[in-house]
């Protein structure tokens, strides 16, 4: 069974037809073989090419994940290279590695940083009957015995994210309503990567133009991290771990707009889920109530490092990161002067669909969307396609109900429906307390100190991304009826 | 034993004779959909051309329609809606058409697209508000008519993990079952629960690719055709889907399709030529069902059978196509 959101699995991401015969990447080979060796196949299946009598056994071909998004085939390798790159065996594997070398006093030691998100920690927190906060103070634990030198509430990039959203949300407003200018409304969310993966390889240029180019927050994380915490480690390497609520932010994590072609690092170098780690805490025969809480670092502004309790909160409107409902309002006061209390949101065809109108004297001034798992997309896509959409911007999440449901959040263990289960995730994070991204004094600072203020070229290439259309190619062998 | 020459089967007291060969289709013809009323049928294949054939004179159907303006590839499957007014259409260019009749010819008045490759089937609820349709992406998609006009998707069902080849309503509740190369067959219904369709029930037996289904008018039977030269009756037991027999020895290639009429007859579409009826017998003593092979045509066509149905009114008349390009009306008795 795949973990893939169902987007993912059904754009032919994850086919798990024989990847090696149908895989059309063309492979570069290195050429180790004369004109004269021969190739042998031995009897456990290996190859060995046979040199004077010298038998060398030969590499297999590795296609990585980057190869997979790149490509219009099939990506079916991704589950098996996403084991090797992206898996738990992987994280211990550095750890332990990390570990023996500072006993060792051995040069080179990474520092190990730990991005946490919300929906995360909720997942773990109804598994193991924790409150949110002390759950994200055990998790900190547990990842320092692991060997983590840092970990963080991934807060601060969700706020960075929000904030990107609502003033691009603005310029593209103005632009479509101003200067009449095309395809720019409605604005589409971008921080859900099994969208943005389906609209790349199935959509292409087609819906592009309207997805959000404000990074997700994992990705705006990747950012920070590698880009700013770096500051004062004596350029000592970084590796970058984060904890998500579903399995495609390990294809995010993997595209090559995140990766650093000087260093060739990725921005987040691992993306271990919630199912995951409540694997990981079994095997080690941990429990993670029985772990004492520590505390999250706050390394963003001073030189020091802040050392905090975790003090989880929520974004109104959603449990993806709340973008319709901050966009709607923001949008609400900047380009009308209304302040919105509460948004009323109205249910569609089903509970995955819904939307919010902002009127005056009965006119319509905006109306917001949020859409849900891979039948509203179908939806609204086609909608756009035939320009029947009534929408100026609409949150899309490939998941039905959002990023709380992700397909990488722990299984319940008492029979719930999947639908019961997320109505306690959402329960739980709607008794967090709000915070408004505008009162984040530390993202303010951020913009002042490391982004080099508002719209500057550094907070573009920080905060925004880029998408790119797959071409579709036939491939006859395909062909079946 | 089956006659040599003709192919028929003798020594039964059933007769099965062709009485009418269309040949206007170039290529092979994939489909074969009688309208509710049992006075047309339509047909489709590799020539991206519908036709529809009107009964001219006893046993003499006439083409009297071409739909050809819809599909940029092979035609699938056509099959027209309950009501009569409708016909859809499933095409290998990975979209369905629904061709209606309101401006006084018939032509394609919605698409529905979303399919990632070629669509293999399309059904129609006996509502006729919601409609199937089945991918090689491996995914059955389920649409509900809104406004009496646009089709939203409802549903997107993962459920197989392979190439999906046929989508079939049951005939009086919203249950929909779906047959795939992953050799299952799978039945999904509306869960309140989880306020989305889930697949409830995965009915494994066949060995090979499955290739059709399709429900009995009293809907307490589901036949199943497969690669592996079988039929199975499926039947419900204390809520469960259980294969209550297996038809086999009597089909020497695959079996591409299956009809049952309203008498309960079930006629099978075979890879090696032949058009099978078979007709259900009780055991009283043991309770158990067997079928029985009550006429035969070994050739009925030169090439592959794709699909056979029964006129839904007359249960005497059946249609075949096949690869040979043609399409056959059949008379039984």
């Amino acid at each position: 069974m795949s973990h893939f959101s169902s987007v993912l699995q059904i754009s032919d991401l994850d086919d798990f037809i024989t990847p090696s015969q149908e895989c059309i990447k063309p492979v570069k080979i290195d050429r180790k073989i004369n004109a004269d060796t021969k190739i042998k196949i031995q009897d456990d299946g290996k190859y060995y090419q046979e040199n004077e009598g010298v038998l060398e056994k030969l590499e297999k071909v590795q296609i990585t994940l980057a190869d997979c998004l790149a490509c219009s085939g099939c990506i079916t390798s991704a589950e098996s290279v996403l084991i090797t790159q992206q898996s738990q065996e992987e994280l211990i594997k550095v750890f332990e590695t990390n570990n023996k070398m500072k006993i060792e006093n051995i040069d080179g030691t990474k520092c190990i940083v730990v991005s946490i998100s919300i929906q995360a920690v909720l997942s773990l927190a109804i598994r193991y009957e924790l409150s949110p906060n002390d759950c994200a103070a055990k998790l900190s634990t547990y990842f320092r015995k692991l060997g983590a030198d840092i970990v963080v509430d991934m807060t601060i990039a969700e706020d960075l994210a929000l904030l990107e959203s609502q003033n691009e949300f603005i310029k593209r407003y103005r632009a479509a309503t101003i200067d009449k200018v095309n395809n720019v409304l409605p604005m589409l969310a971008s921080s859900c990567p099994g969208w943005v993966c389906y609209a790349e390889k199935t959509h292409g240029s087609y819906i592009l133009p309207f997805i959000s180019t404000t990074r997700s927050p994992q990705q705006i994380m990747g950012s920070l991290v590698k880009n700013w915490l770096n500051r004062n480690l004596d350029g000592r390497e970084i590796y970058h771990i984060t904890v998500m609520s579903c399995f495609d932010k390990k294809l995010e994590a993997s595209r090559e707009e995140f990766s650093s072609k000087e260093t060739n690092s990725k921005e987040v170098d691992c993306v271990i889920t919630a199912i995951e780690l409540e694997q990981m805490l079994e095997n080690d025969n941990i429990s993670l109530n029985s772990l004492e809480n520590s505390l999250f670092t706050e390394p963003w502004i001073s030189n020091e490092r802040c050392e905090v309790l975790p003090n989880l909160s929520k974004h109104v409107g959603s449990g993806s990161g709340g973008y319709a409902d901050q966009i709607f309002k923001f949008a609400a006061k900047e380009l009308f002067g209304m302040e919105i209390g509460n948004i009323e949101y109205k249910e569609l065809r089903n509970h995955d669909f819904k939307e919010a109108t902002l009127e005056q004297n009965g006119n319509i001034l905006m109306k917001f969307a949020i859409a849900n798992g891979f039948r509203n997309i179908q939806n609204l896509v086609q909608k756009l396609k035939r320009g029947k959409s009534p929408y100026h911007y609409v949150e899309v999440m490939a998941c039905p109900s959002g990023c709380l449901n992700g397909g990488a959040q722990v299984r319940s263990k008492s029979n719930l429906t999947s639908k019961e289960l997320t109505h306690q995730l959402e329960q739980l994070y709607y008794s967090l307390p709000t915070k408004s991204p505008e009162e984040n004094k530390i993202v303010m600072k951020l913009y002042e100190n490391w982004l080099e203020g508002n719209d500057s070229d550094k907070a573009i290439s920080m905060l925004h991304t880029t998408y790119r259309a797959v071409e579709k190619s036939v491939n006859a062998l395909n062909i079946k009826w | 034993m089956p006659d040599i020459i003709t192919g028929e089967m003798s020594g039964s007291e059933f007769k099965l004779e062709a009485i009418q060969t269309l040949n206007q289709h170039t290529g092979r013809v994939w489909h074969v959909s009688w309208h509710p009323e049992g006075k047309m049928f339509a047909s489709c294949g590799e020539d991206r051309a519908i036709r529809l054939w009107s009964m001219e004179s006893k046993n003499q159907w006439v083409n009297k329609v071409v739909l050809t303006e819809g599909h940029k590839r092979t035609i699938r499957q056509v099959t027209w809606s309950p009501c009569g007014n409708f016909l859809a259409s499933a095409s290998f260019d990975g979209t369905t058409c629904i061709w209606d009749k309101k401006s006084g010819q018939f032509e394609c008045n919605a698409t529905l697209e979303g399919h990632e490759n070629e669509v293999k089937s399309v059904s129609w609820a006996p509502n006729g508000k919601l409609l199937a349709t089945c991918s090689r992406d491996k995914s059955v998609w389920i649409w509900e008519l809104v406004d009496d006009e646009e089709y939203d998707c409802a549903a997107v069902l993962n459920a197989h993990s392979q190439d999906v080849k046929k989508v079939a309503w049951h005939p009086n509740s919203e249950l929909l079952a779906s047959c795939s190369y992953d050799n299952t067959v799978k039945l999904f219904q509306d869960d309140p629960r989880e306020g989305d369709w889930t697949c409830q029930t995965s009915l494994e037996g066949h060995l090979s690719t499955v290739w059709s289904i399709q429900f009995d008018s009293t809907g307490e039977r589901l036949a199943s055709c497969s690669d592996d030269l079988t039929v199975k009756i499926w039947k419900q037991q204390e809520h469960e889907w259980k294969c209550a027999h297996t038809i086999e020895g009597f089909h020497n290639r695959t079996i591409y399709d299956l009809s049952w009429n309203s008498d309960g007859y079930l006629a099978t579409a075979c890879g090696d030529d032949g058009l099978r009826i078979f007709k259900e017998e009780a055991c009283i003593e043991t309770g158990s069902i067997s079928y029985k092979l009550v006429a035969e045509n070994r050739q009925a066509h030169t090439q592959d059978l794709n699909s056979v149905a029964w006129n839904p009114i007359d249960p005497q008349l059946l249609v075949t196509c096949s690869d040979d390009g043609e399409l056959k009306v059949w008379h039984f008795k």
